[in-house]
């Protein structure tokens, strides 16, 4: 018997790999357009930064996060560790009732509900609608309230007077600073940060970064993995960087 | 096989281009004491204007920057910065912000005291330079512990005697 729906070779390629692309190239395409932003496009709720930290995988030792953080924003104190700006930190955890030891990187937890921006009087301390919580030097006085104010020690504060800024990070004396997620980075379009990308350069992959309204990024993909928590959960400030694997 | 070879310079051509004929990013071919702006008709707008009412024009963007992250170049201080920096004979920039630059020149005629570079860089300074920084200021750190430690042990031995 003769098939009536013969199609020719041509045809068959066609509809073939439109429809490969159809499945494969569309859905990449628009699962992205909410992370990659242009320069010119100003930030809107639709994208929320976040970031998932595998406590398992964190390394003891390794300070690859830290010392990345510090190139990217121009972080060179003055070999005081008291009074140097840390925007990312290890710390060393012990289970009192286990004894088991945990290393984790602490930085800014950009809570939803954060404290810092309640206590600031002059409304430097704010949180940008994709959910960075961030300091305006602008208008940032130094009071330091905001610092009192984190359960997380994550602000620093510059105490004395700096020269060599980088030109994508200005900071300077009298104000206070934190984590802003590498704004600066994430406003021209990439979705990642130095630290997680000094992480995947290890080939640790501790650190996920991503935008936490796209099912596809790389944070959510590792919350479904594994459980997340938050520390203090209990004090409600829904922070967007969440734990797994303590 | 001619044919080929036609291919082949063109797109030769257009890979190579841009290493051939982009000047923008190279400090070596402005002249010393010059900037880019030297070289320009006018500033991203009338020169008139520009004079009157650049620091509004900083002002709205570095609002629009921190709070919404928009980050255009055309208002922002770090592109001023890029174009009216002048470089040196070793085609170093030297800061905007000292003595007998572009910014300082006009501010100290009109009594103006701006704090921009305390926070802003005064020189274009990217990514690549961070690591020769660092290294920099590793080194100035440790001329610093040797140096306070001589002066301990001098002042240690000093004390005995």
């Amino acid at each position: 018997m003769k098939n009536k729906h013969t199609i020719s070779r041509r045809n068959f390629l066609v509809k073939s790999i439109t429809a490969l692309s159809a499945i494969y190239v569309v859905p990449d395409i628009f699962s992205n357009v909410s992370a990659a932003k242009p320069p010119n496009i100003e930030v809107s709720s639709k994208t929320r930064w976040g970031m998932s930290i595998d406590v398992d995988k964190c390394v003891d030792g390794c300070t690859s996060c830290i010392d990345a953080c510090a190139d990217e924003n121009g972080l060179y104190g003055f070999d005081r560790p008291e009074t140097d700006s840390q925007w990312i930190r290890k710390l060393t955890l012990k289970d009192i009732k286990t004894e088991k030891i945990t290393v984790l990187p602490m930085l800014c937890q950009h809570c939803e509900n954060p404290p810092c921006c309640d206590v600031c009087p002059t409304g430097a301390s704010f949180r940008r609608e994709d959910g960075i919580v961030m300091v305006n030097q602008h208008t940032c006085i130094g009071c330091r309230y905001c610092m009192m104010a984190c359960p997380f020690k994550a602000r620093s504060f510059v105490h004395e007077n700096l020269t060599k800024q980088l030109t994508n990070s200005p900071r300077g004396k009298g104000c206070v600073e934190s984590c802003n997620f590498c704004a600066n980075k994430i406003d021209n379009g990439s979705d990642s940060t130095a630290c997680e990308e000094a992480c995947m350069k290890e080939g640790h992959n501790a650190i996920s970064f991503g935008d936490l309204n796209n099912p596809k990024s790389r944070v959510n993909i590792a919350i479904s993995k594994k459980p997340n928590r938050r520390l203090r959960a209990d004090l409600k400030l829904k922070q967007t960087v969440t734990y797994s694997g303590f | 096989m001619y044919q080929f070879t036609i291919r082949l310079v063109v797109i030769i051509t257009i890979i190579a281009s841009p290493n051939t004929f982009s000047h923008s990013d190279n400090p070596h071919n402005i002249p010393e004491g010059k900037s880019k702006a030297d070289f320009l008709e006018q500033c991203v707008e009338a020169t008139d204007i520009m004079r009157k009412k650049h620091f509004n024009f900083l002002y709205h963007q570095r609002d629009k920057t921190v709070i919404k992250g928009i980050r255009t170049k055309k208002h922002s201080l770090a592109n001023c910065v890029d174009c009216h920096v002048a470089h040196n004979q070793q085609g170093e920039p030297i800061p905007v912000n000292s003595e007998g630059q572009f910014c300082q020149v006009c501010h100290i005629k009109t009594a103006t005291n701006i704090d921009c570079f305390s926070c802003h860089a005064t020189v274009p300074r990217d990514r690549m330079s961070k690591n020769i920084l660092k290294d920099n200021l590793n080194k100035a750190s440790d001329l610093q512990n040797k140096t306070d430690k001589l002066l301990y042990y001098y002042q240690i031995t000093l004390n005995e005697k």
